[in-house]
């Protein structure tokens, strides 16, 4: 390489392109030898692998029988226990990509160990909506550094409760808050899409909402409010109707509709009452 | 029209660029449309401004009107002026459940408590921001209307950005804040800028930020390469400072900020047998950068290798911390508050 960095770029391109030319001239054949060897190569080593596979089963079946063991199983025995790191290895592997795609959560280490970065899925109603993401320092004691977690989710009061001590209950809790969220928010804008009714207030926190239906009978309507104060829940722990018309409010129907309202998603609880016929 | 109305009309009519006018006139909602129709948004200010006089004394519309067209337009056009970003501390538990409506009576009531002649308009956008302008007056004088006091909070954050904040008023507005949004203190967030939306968006973090990922190799960024002959030797090397630059500084569109300011009081650290290192005085200095659009020119200079990394977190903490004036020490080696 000395050499062609003296003669300069040109004489390095025609070298190039003289080996280029060189190699297209071989025959097609060879191309064929090569990919039979391969194949034998590969025969070989499968055969081998077959091998050793088998001892490594009668070796640990007969540890788990609990016989004894014979000069030459040890040194089968360290083939062995590589063979059961790893496959422990991979189910762990396993169960962690599970994890996040049931909308749990993911670590990665960064930094050479200093660091954590943690991804946090959210998912409603079998929909992947949001990944937050948050880094943690590790290096004395274990600090949020950075996150993209929106600043009206308590993620203060939660790291203050849990961080130091607990660190999968502070995960399981944010992760939690995050999905009930998720979960919320999609509530709000699967509404939008029903039509017929109208959200008046919202926040962005998503824990106070007031939605406005008309009854199918008198064409009146119906203000309904919902309070969510357990922020971890995507369900209302509160909901309130109110109309002009007292008597439609306090109707059978109507407080079948409330009982719908506390114990369904939202926008399930409207559609059912869309088909019952209690709104339009 | 008063006087008054007549020069707050002449000031938000001259920033208004022409092509806006129209579109900012009918968000006003106050002229019906045939006299939004019969204005000709192409004559010159001057003239134009004199039709639009008539026209609101036609309908009878006096200040009032008009300082809801200058809060009409701020809110159109909030990147102006120097914004300031402070955050409230010290919530109380039903700080979380303050809905609009409670915070606007509480907010208003305590100020009105205080100055006998004060106007406050509030109005609540659909992003959940709250704009508040604030005139203020006192006892014996009315209302100053020409240096109007803009506030901007988010409800259920603890973030408010405030406009033209005279010192004098700050006691009575912190102490308004505190009752309406249910918290005790205040303090300064250190970021201060042109674009409200950028300092919205670097304390709400909803610029794109970006976190070590499983998959580093940004393999699709590049698409398929041009000529399979042709094969670009740094990529790994140029992936490697794109990914360095959007960790510190972010991706895509970035928040717009136009300085950064360094204030030094630190000891004078040198080799050389100057004077300044045998003294046991601070050395005071402020470092500045300054440009159009800061966290876009720092991350270019990452990603195209202008600068080496690792990028230091005294300029990562910009974006990390959300804060553009930082106070740097000896004892600690980053940045404090």
């Amino acid at each position: 390489m000395e050499n062609v960095r003296q003669q300069g770029v040109l004489d390095h391109l025609m070298m190039l392109e003289r080996a280029g030319t060189r190699r297209t001239e071989r025959p097609q054949h060879s191309r064929l030898e090569e990919l039979r060897n391969a194949i034998a190569t590969l025969h070989v080593k499968r055969d081998r692998l077959r091998i050793e596979t088998v001892a490594v089963k009668n070796l640990k079946q007969k540890m788990d029988q609990g016989m004894p063991l014979e000069d030459h199983d040890y040194g089968d025995l360290l083939q062995l226990e590589k063979a059961l790191l790893t496959s422990r290895h991979m189910k762990l592997k396993d169960l962690q990509s599970a994890h996040s795609l049931i909308a749990g959560y993911d670590l990665m280490e960064c930094n050479q160990g200093k660091s954590v970065c943690v991804s946090l899925h959210t998912a409603f109603e079998g929909v992947y909506v949001e990944t937050y993401n948050m880094e943690v320092d590790l290096t004395r004691t274990v600090q949020i550094s950075r996150h993209n977690i929106p600043p009206y989710v308590p993620l203060e009061m939660i790291a203050k409760q849990t961080l130091q001590t607990d660190f999968k209950g502070f995960l399981q809790t944010l992760s939690l808050h995050l999905n009930a969220l998720a979960g919320r928010k999609q509530q709000i804008s699967l509404i939008m899409e029903l039509g017929t009714v109208k959200v008046i207030e919202r926040n962005q926190l998503c824990n106070f909402l007031i939605l406005m239906c008309k009854a199918q009978e008198e064409s009146e309507t119906v203000l309904c409010t919902l309070e969510y104060g357990d922020l971890t829940r995507y369900l209302p722990t509160r909901v309130t109707i109110e109309s002009e018309n007292t008597t439609l409010v306090e109707s059978q129907q109507w407080r079948k509709n409330r009982l719908l309202l506390l114990e369904f998603p939202v926008h399930c609880a409207l559609l059912t009452m869309r088909k019952m016929g209690s709104i339009a | 029209m008063d006087g008054q109305a007549k020069t707050i009309l002449q000031r938000i009519i001259r920033k208004i660029p022409n092509k806006k006018l129209e579109v900012t006139l009918k968000s006003w909602d106050r002229l019906s449309t045939e006299q939004l129709e019969s204005l000709d948004c192409t004559q010159p200010k001057w003239l134009f401004l004199e039709n639009l006089i008539s026209r609101c004394g036609e309908k009878r519309l006096g200040l009032k009107a008009v300082t809801k067209l200058e809060m009409v337009y701020y809110i159109d056009n909030p990147n102006q002026g120097t914004w300031q970003a402070f955050q409230l501390m010290e919530a109380e538990d039903d700080a979380v459940s303050v809905s609009f409506t409670q915070f606007r009576e509480r907010f208003k009531a305590n100020l009105e408590e205080d100055f006998r002649h004060i106007s406050i308009r509030m109005k609540k956008l659909e992003d959940g921001a709250i704009w508040i302008r604030i005139a203020w007056g006192d006892n014996f004088r009315k209302p100053n209307h020409l240096k109007p006091t803009y506030v901007v909070h988010y409800l259920q954050t603890p973030y408010v950005f405030f406009l033209n904040f005279m010192s004098k008023h700050k006691p009575f507005l912190y102490e308004a804040l505190f009752r309406a949004t249910r918290h005790t203190s205040i303090k300064e967030a250190h970021l201060s800028g042109r674009s409200l939306t950028a300092l919205r968006d670097l304390v709400m973090r909803q610029y794109q930020q970006v976190f070590p990922t499983k998959d580093r190799t940004l393999k699709e960024r590049n698409g398929t390469p041009l000529h399979p002959n042709i094969e670009k030797e740094h990529a790994e090397y140029a992936e490697r400072r794109h990914q360095m630059a959007c960790e510190a500084f972010g991706d895509g569109i970035l928040p717009k900020l136009e300085r950064a300011v360094y204030k030094l009081e630190t000891r004078y650290r040198g080799n050389s047998s100057n004077t300044l290192n045998d003294k046991d005085e601070l050395f005071r200095g402020v470092v500045k950068f300054s440009s159009s659009n800061l966290l876009q020119s720092f991350h270019h200079c990452v990603a195209t290798g202008i600068v080496e990394g690792p990028v230091t977190p005294l300029l990562s903490s910009i974006t990390q911390k959300g804060k553009n004036y930082f106070v740097i020490t000896d004892k600690v080696p980053g940045a404090t508050h």
